[in-house]
């Protein structure tokens, strides 16, 4: 068994305007947790969506036990043994374990065509044997807890009898108990020969379990090394390249009054009595994992959620927050995890940035179309984005760009303070370095900005004080100064108990 | 990479800008001289001006319902229920005028609020009551038809068992006159028309129509009362129902409870014969008045190349949906190129 069971050679992709991959040799062996490093927007989507075949590769070979092979579609990768356990876990909440484990693939009987109910239970008792998941396989997967859904998700790979599993951020959600067992499936897993690419932000976890480790960076495949032979210092340098105070442009800023107020703030069990502030010009990180409930904390705060309920003061005027309008107008900003959430993608640069100043260039009751057009230009000169004209859909431009309109809106009306959520997902390096860059200027304007990331290098880049959030509830507060990334993310796997106050 | 834009524009970086949005008509304009070739090869009577003026005056009515159909599509709604609402405020009021004789144009108001009424319950059910755009305005659809079935007791009004006065001669005018030697009620539907286009460009609720149905989720993070817009979108589309009404009155010289019936399938039709994105955040005003011609010259066509009516149903649902697939498939063409 000399030959890797999958191996890719010289693989590049491009999309419109980020060179996402460039060249990448990468090999998996039989029985083998490669670990795949980077941050965000380094390649190691890529990598896996050309694996699992959602996207294909531009060029470059893949192999699989030494034949070379196409990935066409997701069903094409899935026949040939690949199978994909996403972090957004891609199960039906509405069906019931059985038949999540084999969807798109359910048994049927010979004559009639109708599913064989028999064979499936059995078959599924089977591989929940194999995941460890003790539960009837009738039970609904929207009554399971996040771990188990995880283990269904495995499970599902495993009907497909995968021998390669794609495992994206598989512990980001998951507790300490949830992922010791992981673990162990994991190894049961190896034991059989699968391979498995693991990508997470957890450098902790590869002493654990990873055998090899790969760094992306900007597309690039910076080194693969033994797992046992590095230090996380040396794979943090690996991953940000650069020095970490040029990747993180920080700018010293005077930090004044009071400008948000928040105590109480709750939202069913996923926001749980936050209590913050944020002052003129500072920069207030919150880092949590997926699922603790910051895009939930950001979507109360800006009154997205009609059933959050708590104080919110804005320069000492208390804030209604069941509305929109009403946030924004007291000078609230929401730039979105999603892009496509906080943008109209098929309506115009110009369009997009005005939507909340209308009222403000009415002549007559009627828009100003010149005033809008001077607004409009005005800020993509301003952000430097690239445009052939200010009438082009959002949907046509880059990501990084995308992200300068969502900017450009809020800066237009004049937003005191700016909340962001994953500001620099999904957008390249250079970009990020300029939205980092309009941060440092809009606090130095007297901006204060909740800055919200899983991206720990970049919450501890720009942040004057970080928030750690974890189930729900703000767990941890530290300066700058205190920060350190082994604390923050012991408290954002909860592994650390409440401590103090914040 | 293209260069940025500078802060210094001319007139020509408007019209660049702007001829997307006239790109976006060439297909239902072509679609519509394709037919209009066809049909006079077929009969040359088409061509004829007198003819020419009849169909202005067949498109009228669906112009109308297919304008605030146009806006309803904009917010990515549907509103099923403009053909039964149109009968409803067109019974309602000359019910009110010929049979109780109040003054005419306060019929022609109450007509309008009728419809306008009838809107805002549709957009109500919508927005606060949570009900699906298809099933609240299907809802109306019933209601609404069975109301003027019991206004007018089943009867073409004015009834004249029991009718006060006749049809009043203002309102056979809106339907049946002529403006500057147009037929009064094309002119009305071109008015209608101008007015939803250019609140569509100029006001602030016409820019939020599009960005809800664009995307209703980044709408309401950008601040705009996505229900308020809704409902806005749905009172018009009423408020248009209750135009037409008094027109088609006016054309047939009474109302009836079976006005109107399937028109809202003709106007969706015209809506999206236009261009519009049935998903909503996509369309125009003036693909909507192609669409509606359109389907009037080929009602028209057909009529003068006497084919059964029978066979016009066929044809026209053929022609829809060949149009729709035609534009489908250009846009397509278009975005791949892009």
């Amino acid at each position: 068994m000399n030959e890797p069971l999958l191996k890719l050679t010289n693989t590049s992709k491009m999309y419109p305007g980020v060179q996402a991959l460039k060249d990448v040799d990468f090999d998996l062996n039989h029985g083998e947790v490669h670990f795949l490093l980077g941050e965000n927007g380094a390649g190691k989507s890529t990598l896996m969506k050309i694996l699992s075949g959602s996207v294909t590769k531009d060029s470059g070979k893949i192999f699989l036990n030494g034949n070379e092979i196409d990935i066409e579609s997701p069903q094409d990768s899935v026949k040939k043994g690949i199978a994909m356990v996403y972090q957004e876990l891609s199960l039906f909440p509405n069906l019931s374990v059985a038949e999540n484990i084999h969807a798109g693939m359910l048994p049927i009987k010979s004559y009639s065509k109708l599913v064989n109910w028999t064979e499936i239970n059995s078959r599924t008792k089977a591989i929940m044997n194999e995941i460890g998941l003790d539960v009837s396989p009738n039970t609904l997967v929207a009554d399971l807890g996040i771990g188990a859904r995880q283990l269904v998700e495995i499970g599902k790979a495993m009907s497909r009898k995968a021998k390669v599993l794609l495992l994206d951020e598989p512990t980001s959600a998951l507790s300490t108990h949830e992922i010791e067992k992981l673990y162990l499936i994991i190894s049961e897993l190896l034991k059989k020969g699968i391979g498995i690419i693991y990508v997470s932000h957890k450098l902790s976890e590869i002493p654990r379990i990873a055998h090899r480790v790969t760094v992306l960076r900007d597309g690039h495949k910076i080194s693969t090394l033994q797992a046992e032979q590095v230090s996380e210092a040396e794979l943090i340098r690996m991953m940000v390249g650069r020095e970490v105070n040029e990747k993180y442009p920080k700018e010293k800023v005077q930090i004044g009054k009071t400008l948000l107020k928040v105590s109480g703030l709750n939202l069913g069990n996923r926001v749980k009595n936050a209590e913050f502030e944020v002052k003129e010009g500072e920069i207030v990180g919150i880092f949590g994992l997926m699922g603790s409930g910051r895009t939930s904390l950001a979507r109360s705060l800006f009154g997205l959620e009609n059933k959050a309920s708590g104080k919110i003061s804005l320069n000492g005027h208390s804030l209604q927050i069941k509305n929109t309008g009403d946030a924004i107008k007291e000078g609230l900003g929401y730039i979105t995890e999603e892009r496509k959430m906080g943008l109209v993608l098929r309506m115009s640069i110009a369009y997009n940035i005005t939507f909340p100043i209308l009222k403000k260039i009415l002549r007559f009751g009627m828009i100003d179309h010149k005033a809008e057009r001077k607004i409009a230009l005005n800020f993509v000169d301003k952000l430097h984005i690239i445009t052939p004209h200010i009438q082009r859909l959002v949907e046509s431009l880059s990501g990084g760009n995308q992200q300068k309109v969502a900017l450009a809106r809020w800066m237009c009306c004049g937003s005191k303070v700016l909340i962001m959520d994953e500001p620099t997902r999904g957008i390249d390096v250079g970009a990020k370095v300029s939205v980092y860059k309009l941060l440092g200027q809009m606090a130095k304007e007297g901006a204060g900005i909740i800055l919200i990331s899983s991206e720990l290098l970049e919450i501890l880049g720009l942040s004057d004080r970080v928030l750690v959030m974890s189930k729900g509830e703000l767990v941890a507060a530290f300066t700058r100064e205190e920060a350190n990334p082994d604390t923050i993310m012991a408290y954002a796997a909860g592994a650390l108990a409440f401590e103090g106050s914040i | 990479m293209s260069k940025p834009v500078t802060t210094n524009f001319s007139i020509l970086d408007i019209i660049k800008e702007r001829k997307s949005s006239f790109k976006n008509l060439a297909g239902p304009l072509l679609g519509m001289f394709i037919l209009v070739f066809l049909i006079s090869i077929a009969t040359p009577f088409f061509m004829s001006s007198a003819n020419l003026l009849n169909v202005g005056r067949q498109a009228a009515t669906n112009i109308i319902l297919a304008a605030g159909m146009t806006l309803v599509i904009f917010t990515g709604g549907i509103d099923l229920s403009v053909g039964s609402v149109m009968a409803l405020a067109a019974s309602v009021a000359v019910v009110l005028i010929t049979h109780f004789g109040i003054n005419v144009w306060l019929g022609v108001l109450i007509c309008i609020l009728v419809g306008a009424a009838c809107g805002l319950i549709n957009g109500l059910v919508i927005t606060k009551g949570r009900v699906p755009d298809f099933i609240a305005t299907l809802g109306m659809m019933s209601l609404a038809r069975g109301l003027a079935l019991l206004v007018t007791e089943g009867m073409a009004v004015p009834s004249f068992a029991i009718a006060v006065r006749e049809m009043p001669e203002e309102i056979i005018a809106l339907g049946a006159g002529h403006l500057l030697g147009i037929p009064a009620p094309f002119f009305i539907s071109l008015v209608v028309i101008l007015i939803t286009w250019f609140v569509s460009q100029n006001t602030r609720t016409g820019r939020y129509f599009f960005a809800v149905g664009g995307n209703k989720e980044a709408a309401r993070v950008s601040g705009i009362n996505v229900e308020k817009t809704k409902l806005t979108a749905y009172i018009l589309s009423g408020l248009f129902a209750g135009v037409a009404g008094i027109v088609l009155a006016g054309r047939l010289n009474s109302a009836n409870a079976h006005m109107g019936v399937g028109a809202e399938l003709n106007a969706i039709a015209s809506v999206v014969m236009g261009g519009a994105n049935l998903f909503g955040g996509e369309g125009a005003l003036g693909g909507t008045l192609i669409g509606g011609i359109t389907i009037a010259i080929l009602n028209n066509g057909l009529n003068l190349m006497a084919v059964s009516a029978f066979w016009q149903e066929v044809a026209m649902g053929i022609v829809v949906v060949a149009v729709v697939v035609f534009d489908q498939w250009r846009r397509h063409r278009f975005s791949e190129k892009k």
